[in-house]
């Protein structure tokens, strides 16, 4: 039986929002707080003191260097072709896969074992991108098995993890035939990754501007918006570096992929001038300023926005004209993992559409699978047939967003974000800095 | 054993204190080593880290972050006075007037402490939120501007440091102040000592410990506090040198420098401590 996840009431009370917030806050699931929040906690900063976790702090003690500058990746050893092993050690982020209401259990991970006969051993064990790279980093650079077979980076990691030879390469045509079927152009042959020769989408989202057409009193349409006087103390910004800079490239018409020293330099000067009008840079709680009105516009994730509107449908989400980020989290299988061809099968099963659907009515990312759309609808009808009107009008809501299912106008003007060396991390880091904390 | 411990009988006192020590070792002073070497390394997450005594660093932390530092210490400062004009006389009322509502009145101190200070912290952001039930109202009713707003505001950042920290002032208070013989301050007014002459030169005197222990636990924790800045301020203005520091270690990875200032956080607090009982040398600060 497909069970769907409660969904927040419209006229909820302030206790419920309170409620959300401290779940929010502690990165842990309340009821109202399935998906986004917990996830999108790892991307911005860390909120509360939870951030110093013994691999963060281990990693501070680490003199030990990330890779030899030669560990570029071998032509040869692909993996793939093989036998299963039957085991699969599978790391993702929290609330990142559909689930049982009542058994906890995932029907997509229940329905992959009694399909191929893998047990998987998953476990939520990404917050963070760099954290979790800290976690596993010390094993990959000294060529040993990392105790996972499939991860969840997002594009820019996977293409700093790439750089390092960090990942097994597999033939995706042969290895994950659905993926060629079924995933959306967009998701192929990416700029991090050519020819997805490590990895396959999982799920991803939009960075772009969200906000409260009552506050704004105006529709808005892009950057500059953001940089109105009229809006000053309004405004919110993302700490998180790498969305913050890619907007104000695209504001100043530069693909963040190409940016240059010059023009990121130029992109951070467009931020330090609007600085003075930001009310504040926020990680993952930008959502609540903007859902209790302290924020009028502000930075904001697609998947947030969705479900903020449940509760307030008058706020809107855009993408900027000058263009938005589109990014990606990642399927992908570490050097030396123990049994890629499981991981391998993994990504084929959930690249079938009737899956994929299943992962998204749970959780309401962007779907790779275009396909997984209108088995939502059919799902949607079911359940009116049924007579069960609350799960209809929640799934047709689902499968209606533009937030879910991107038109193809959208996806057009969504970009990625630029693979950084260790230099230009080091300066983009050190140029927002001085623009977020003086 | 037995025999042996009446042998060595000196040792006891060493074996008592053996627990303690060998924690402080493993959990302070194993850290601090590791910080300050970290400190003086050089490289990066890629490259690896190498230890090149470069004392440049710290030079370097203090004038890129000085403004940071000087706020934090200028919010610790502030935090501190507020504290003490808060606790005292809420102090002086339970110790002198709580009656049989002592014991009522200390739980209703500490009782905070039985929520986590996290979500004691996002509470203030509903209550001091711009469309919030406490501004949303005075604004409804027109005492306040529209645009009037107090968090993102070096106002709201104090203001939650100051709650969050006045138990630990309060209690040293309350402790000194309740062990003081009321009858010395009844004998100070047989003397033709004014109520005002008795607390000065009798009851204030005699709670210096309290004060003193109570200064520090608020200025220390205050001024290395990160979480209120980050939750009710946010801005370039509110920055503290904990944010920085924060910032520098799991966003930039930049392990040294963080370290550095983490290293001259201590060191100056330190150094202020020692100046600050110098300066109440003399006074009565046994508790």
């Amino acid at each position: 039986m497909r069970r769907l996840k409660q969904r927040p009431m419209r006229d909820q009370s302030r206790d419920n929002q309170i409620e959300r917030a401290i779940a929010r806050a502690f990165n842990n699931g309340g009821r109202y707080s399935r998906r986004a929040f917990l996830r999108r906690a790892g991307r911005g900063a860390v909120v509360a003191g939870g951030a110093l976790t013994l691999p963060s702090i281990l990693a501070a003690c680490g003199i030990r260097p990330g890779a030899s500058g030669s560990a570029a990746p071998s032509a040869a050893g692909m993996v793939g072709g093989g036998d299963t092993a039957g085991n699969l050690v599978f790391a993702n982020w929290p609330l990142y896969i559909d689930q049982d209401e009542e058994t906890g259990e995932s029907p997509t991970l229940q329905q992959f074992t009694e399909a191929t006969e893998i047990e998987v051993d998953y476990q939520e064990a990404i917050q963070d991108n760099q954290e979790f790279f800290g976690t596993i980093q010390p094993a990959l650079s000294a060529g040993q098995d990392t105790a996972w077979d499939m991860i969840v980076p997002t594009d820019w990691m996977v293409g700093k993890m790439i750089g390092l030879g960090y990942l097994e390469q597999f033939d995706v045509a042969a290895s994950v035939p659905n993926f060629v079927a079924n995933a959306a152009d967009k998701y192929k042959n990416p700029s991090y990754d050519a020819d997805n020769l490590h990895s396959v989408p999982w799920q991803s989202g939009i960075t772009g501007i969200a906000y409260n057409p009552e506050l704004t009193g105006r529709e808005l349409t892009s950057f500059a918006d953001l940089l109105d006087p009229e809006f000053e103390g309004k405004i919110g910004m993302f700490s998180e570096v790498r969305d913050a800079l890619s907007l104000a490239l695209l504001h100043n018409g530069v693909q963040p992929k190409d940016a240059t020293e010059e023009e990121v330099r130029a992109a951070a000067a467009v931020l330090e001038e609007q600085a003075p009008l930001v009310r504040g840079y926020y990680g993952n709680e930008y959502a609540q300023e903007l859902a209790n009105g302290s924020l009028a516009a502000t930075m904001a994730w697609s998947g947030d926005v969705f479900q903020l509107q449940f509760d307030n449908p008058d706020l809107r989400f855009i993408v900027p004209e000058a263009g938005g980020i589109l990014w990606i989290d990642n399927l992908t299988i570490p050097k030396e993992a123990k049994h890629p061809n499981d991981a391998l099968a993994f990504m084929d099963f959930v690249f079938q559409p009737e899956i994929a659907a299943q992962i998204t009515e749970y959780v309401n990312y962007i779907c790779p699978v275009p396909a997984a759309q209108e088995i939502i609808r059919a799902h949607a009808q079911e359940a009116t047939d049924e007579g069960d009107q609350e799960t209809a009008e929640y799934l047709t809501s689902v499968a209606d967003s533009e937030l879910v299912f991107p038109s193809d106008e959208m996806l057009s003007n969504l970009h990625s974000y630029k693979v950084l060396s260790e230099e230009e991390e080091a300066l983009w880091n050190e140029l927002y800095q001085e623009i977020t904390q003086g | 054993m037995a025999g042996w411990l009446r042998r060595h009988g000196g040792l006891i006192p060493y074996l008592f204190l053996l627990p303690g020590g060998l924690w402080l070792v493993v959990f302070f002073v194993l850290p601090m080593l590791t910080m300050a070497s970290v400190a003086l390394q050089e490289g990066t997450l890629g490259t690896g880290f190498r230890l090149t005594f470069n004392v440049g660093i710290f030079p370097e932390v203090l004038g890129r972050y000085s403004e940071q530092f000087l706020r934090s210490v200028l919010y610790a400062l502030v935090v501190t006075g507020l504290t003490l004009a808060i606790g005292y006389p809420m102090a002086y009322t339970i110790a002198f007037r709580g009656g049989r509502y002592k014991n009522v009145l200390l739980l209703l101190v500490i009782l905070p402490f039985f929520t986590s200070f996290i979500i004691r912290t996002i509470s203030w952001k509903f209550i001091l939120a711009d469309q919030g039930f406490l501004l949303g109202t005075l604004k409804e009713i027109g005492i306040l501007d529209d645009g009037f707003r107090l968090l993102a505001t070096p106002i709201a950042v104090i203001s939650g440091i100051t709650y969050n920290y006045l138990p630990f002032v309060v209690l040293p208070l309350y402790v000194a102040l309740e062990k003081i013989d009321y009858k010395l301050v009844e004998a100070a007014t047989d003397l033709y000592a004014s109520r005002r002459q008795a607390f000065l030169r009798v009851t204030l005197p005699l709670s210096m410990s309290g004060v003193f222990a109570g200064s520090l636990l608020a200025f220390i924790p205050a001024a290395g506090d990160y979480i209120n800045a980050e939750l009710l301020g946010g801005t370039r203005e509110t920055t503290m040198i904990g944010n920085v520091v924060q910032t520098l270690y799991l966003t930039n990875n930049d392990y040294p420098q963080a370290s550095a200032i983490s290293l001259i956080l201590m060191l100056g607090l330190i150094g202020g401590v020692l100046l600050y009982t110098r300066a109440l040398r003399g006074q009565e600060l046994t508790v």
